[in-house]
């Protein structure tokens, strides 16, 4: 009915999106009462359902999009004729009618391999889980609090095209964590973060990730965190762990090399890229054994669906191969810009009140075709820093200067890691960084990095994907104290 | 379209008649949304979305459970409330349980512009044809984007307590490059009305940035005195603000925590002439007459999931706004309460709320500029991420525009850089201000702020970068 209502109305193409969603978080804190020094547990059981449709035309050559979460035959009629009308205003800014990239019709359907949906595990074992991990971690002396959650949430996504499109997903995410934190009053912080992989999975993602039996380890080890002497700063050699070199390469290579950004469609928010077009196929961003795929078929990862949001079925391709720039990340309106025919099936809206556009796929790093291992890596190295998990994090506007901090750091000398060190942050610049990579772990090793929270756009999205990779070495990086 | 105070009370009112449970929230809240947006002198996406979200929280005495929902039909709204009791059985109790609010006197806070909620895609198009055609004129490649909102918000118990808050919201943002690539400009500006921001002169002023900022010259990285544009200074204060929460620094957990334990609540830390305030009634950027989340918790239809996200909005959920002077002249005046908080440290519970604003002083932008002996011009700051929380060391980097000044006036363009450094010790090197003004709105940042332009000594940029 929206599909013939917008043809009617003038638009050349229309895409009708309706979608339910459901989401489910429980959270425990556990910390000390300021009075009595008691251990307060405070927990959050919240659920969310939502219902709505998105419709997009191309009217006059231009975009329009109109969307409601009331899903009824007289509402619908109504955002079509919105639409339309947006797109009829917005037709005379434009130099030139979009063109869409060709895509074969299909009628299909797809749905995350799921073994035990999360839905149906009580909230009451959730939070079981959640307060054991609490209960172990806080009997470590030194440990000041604890934070844990399950966050969990299905996409059941309609979408229906003018192509002659029928495609119905449903796309389950799944990620849990905890935290323990170490204070020393009015002085010092730190804290220790247990992530397990984000993932397209069921519940069978959580109980694999024995969070009880790392609850006393992260506990220990915020507390030598807290005692860890500071980093001397200076040029160090740095091996990077997956849980770690995941949001590296989230920053440096998976929004370097989106097309968006590269066109300048993102210049007024999240930024531009220094790669761009003229560098396609002939840039140098790495050494020879950095070799990058954009995905979103691999099993698991958060960006894994059957069908983008343009209706395009989704696929695996190279973006960087032997250091050398080869491919962007595309949708079906910009494939053409650049001279190629089809998309790469990178579109997606979080919602349905959303405009689809280019979002990140899964992007990862291939692991060494050797059986390299972890001690490998560090045998290599005289002075170093071997980085665990997530810190803070800033990347500038094209994709260039960065700096990165980590979760948790220990000294590399002579070959081997010894005790933690503190206060660690390196500085690089992304095509210097990749260069300096002059090993890379084998694939016993390549672990799936999820990443919940991506932000893009105008008006803002989120957006989740996953970042694979084996523990990698790289030589001669700025590294600074950071206290 | 849209909601008057009986309309939304009624669905409140409608939705706690189902509750069983010893007590029930209800959060509503309608939202009306409208785009345009420009780039690379194409428009590109364009749209407009109605979307509403219904929280009700169940709750007994010791457990809470919460269920959000957007349908509306009479056995949507039953099952939803009986899902928020299913919660609420499931859930572990609560040792920091807050019983709901009696009824509160929310205050009157004028904040809903008819011709905004009203602007059609020919409306927003006005500014974006002015962007185009200034870009095409000076052959840069321009961005721009304007959104509207609108929304209609409403709060509620079992306790009879109510609340209800119309508003409109506008913003414009411009960003301009010059066609090398070696010139980047950037400006914006936000107000309840959308007829009240001069898209004209923003994206004019976006293009005298980029096409001034062109062809920057190297520059080392070091210590610097900065004139720090409103929006620059804007975006280094919520990591800031973060930090005055009384049970952040009663934890030991912030620059305003003592050694070994207490605060520094009463301690002069800063200059005569920095006072920060927060004032829900400021005409030129209002906000919602009660305190904590308004309905959009976590997950809901966005396409990222988060986990917890602390203890801010429940914590504060349904208390009256008051302006609050957080640093009244050099002294930490305040720092935030939540409501469990205020019963541990026996005060009264502190909201943040309303719109952050900063005194300046009596001149403009150019006057800080003419009394620097050598210094550097920010436009805005990018991608700002706390180091340490523990003295608030924030790196970010420079974006659309540095200039270096000499002798009072500016030399010429440089390139960006990486700063390492903390809104704390900025606030201390304050050398002069400008007359307060209002920000932008930017996504995933900052909200509009009334603060001056700023010249601080002593800014640490750590690295250069190669962005423009």
């Amino acid at each position: 009915m929206a599909l013939d209502r917008a043809k009617k109305a003038g638009a050349s193409y229309a895409d009708i999106r309706i979608n339910r969603y459901r989401a489910q978080v429980v959270n425990l804190r556990s910390e000390p009462d300021f009075a009595t020094g008691k251990v307060n547990h405070v927990p959050t059981a919240s659920d969310s359902e939502t219902f709505g449709f998105g419709v997009r035309v191309i009217a006059d050559g231009a975009w329009g999009f109109a969307a409601s979460y009331s899903v009824t035959e007289d509402e619908i009629a109504r955002a079509v004729k919105d639409a339309v009308e947006i797109a009829k205003a917005n037709a005379p800014l434009r130099s030139s009618p979009l063109e869409l990239a060709p895509v074969v019709a299909v009628h299909d359907t797809y749905r995350t391999p799921i073994a035990k949906d999360p839905f149906s595990v009580p909230i009451t074992d959730k939070l079981a889980l959640l307060r054991n991990v609490a209960d172990d971690a806080m009997k470590v002396s030194g440990v000041f609090s604890v934070t844990g959650f399950i966050a969990q949430r299905v996409e059941h996504r309609f979408f229906a095209s003018s192509d002659g499109s029928q495609i119905e997903q449903h796309v389950y995410q799944i990620s849990p964590e905890f935290t323990a934190t170490a204070v020393e009053k009015g002085k010092k912080q730190k804290s220790r973060t247990y992530r397990p992989h984000a993932v397209t999975a069921g519940y069978e993602a959580v109980e694999r990730a024995k969070m009880p039996s790392h609850a006393r380890r992260v506990g220990e080890e915020v507390v030598n965190h807290l005692k860890a002497p500071p980093v001397t700063p200076g040029k160090k050699d740095l091996v990077l762990l997956p849980t770690h070199l995941g949001l590296t390469i989230h920053e440096s290579i998976g929004h370097s090399t989106e097309l968006d950004r590269a066109l300048g469609y993102e210049a007024n928010v999240a930024g531009t890229s220094f790669l761009t077009p003229d560098k396609l196929g002939k840039f140098q961003v790495g050494s020879e054994i950095v070799n990058f795929k954009g995905d979103r078929i691999r099993k698991e990862s958060l960006s894994t669906c059957g069908y983008d949001d343009d209706g395009v079925k989704t696929r695996q391709f190279p973006i960087i191969q032997k250091g050398i720039f080869v491919g962007y990340q595309t949708i079906r309106d910009q494939a053409h810009l650049i001279s190629q025919k089809e998309s790469m099936g990178c579109c997606y809206a979080d919602s349905y009140d959303s405009v689809p556009f280019q979002r990140m796929p899964n992007v990862w790093l291939e692991p060494s075709s050797k059986p390299t291992t972890l001690a490998d890596l560090i045998s290599g190295v005289d002075d170093g820093v071997l980085i665990d998990g997530r810190g803070s994090y800033s990347i500038d506007h094209q994709r260039y200067n960065f700096q990165f901090g980590g979760d948790a750091f220990w000294e590399i000398k002579g070959g081997k890691a010894g005790p933690m060190i503190a206060d660690v942050a390196y500085q690089s610049r992304t095509p210097d960084f990749w260069s300096a990579c002059d090993a890379i772990g084998g694939e016993a090793l390549w672990e799936n990095i999820g990443l919940n929270a991506d932000g893009k756009g105008e008006p803002g999205q989120i957006n989740a994907m996953s970042h694979g990779c084996a523990p990698s070495r790289f030589r001669q990086i700025t590294v600074l104290r950071t206290a | 379209m849209g909601w008057t105070r009986e309309q939304a009370k009624q669905l409140a009112d409608q939705i706690l008649s189902y509750s069983r449970a010893r007590d029930c929230d209800v959060r509503l809240d309608l939202v009306q949304r409208t785009h345009t947006r420009f780039a690379a002198n194409e428009v590109t996406t364009s749209g407009a979305m109605v979307d509403l979200n219904i929280s009700v929280s169940s709750r007994d005495g010791k457990r809470t459970g919460t269920l959000q929902v957007n349908e509306t039909s009479r056995e949507a709204l039953k099952k939803a409330v009986a899902r928020s009791e299913e919660l609420m059985h499931s859930a572990a109790p609560d040792a920091e349980y807050m019983e709901d609010l009696s009824p509160q006197q929310y205050p009157e806070v004028h904040a809903f512009n008819e011709e905004t909620a009203s602007a059609t895609a020919l409306d927003r198009r006005a500014g974006i044809q002015q962007a185009m055609e200034i870009s095409r004129a000076r052959k840069l490649k321009c961005s721009a984007f304007v959104q509207t909102t609108s929304r209609w918000s409403a709060i509620a118990n079992k306790r009879k307590n109510f609340g209800f808050f119309a508003s409109t919201q506008a913003t414009f943002t411009s960003t301009a490059r010059t066609q090398d690539a070696t010139g980047s400009g950037w400006a914006g500006g936000a107000s309840p009305r959308l007829l009240d921001i001069s898209t004209q002169s923003i994206v004019e002023r976006a293009a005298k940035k980029a096409e001034s900022s062109a062809n920057p010259r190297a520059l080392d990285p070091g210590k610097y005195t900065v004139v720090l544009e409103p929006q620059a200074v804007a975006d280094l204060m919520p990591n800031l603000l973060f930090s005055f929460s009384r049970r952040i620094a009663d934890q030991g957990k912030s620059f305003l925590s003592k050694p070994g334990g207490g605060n520094r609540l009463g301690e002069k830390l800063f200059p005569d002439f920095v006072t920060i305030r927060s004032d829900p009634f400021n005409a030129q950027w209002p906000a919602r007459p009660w305190a904590g989340g308004g309905g959009a918790g976590m997950g809901g239809a966005r396409g990222g999931f988060l986990g917890f996200g602390g203890f801010g909005g429940a914590a504060f959920e349904g208390l009256p706004v008051r302006k609050v002077t957080w640093i009244d002249r050099g002294v930490v005046n305040g720092l935030s309460v939540d409501r469990y908080w205020a019963t541990r440290v026996k005060v009264e519970p502190l909201p943040f709320s309303g719109t952050l604003t900063m005194e300046g002083g009596s001149g403009k932008i150019e006057d800080l500029i003419a009394g620097t002996e050598r210094g550097l011009l920010i436009t805005h700051f990018w991608y700002i991420r706390p180091v340490n929380p523990q003295n608030v060391e924030l790196t970010g980097l420079t974006r659309d525009g540095v200039w270096l000044i000499e002798k009072g006036k500016i030399a010429y363009p440089v390139n960006n850089f990486r700063f390492n450094q903390s809104p704390v010790n900025m606030l201390k090197n304050i050398e002069a201000m400008s007359e307060p003004v209002v920000t932008a709105l930017k996504d995933f940042s900052s909200s509009p702020m009334v603060v001056p332009a700023i010249r601080a000594k002593d800014f640490l940029f750590s690295s250069k970068s190669d962005a423009v």
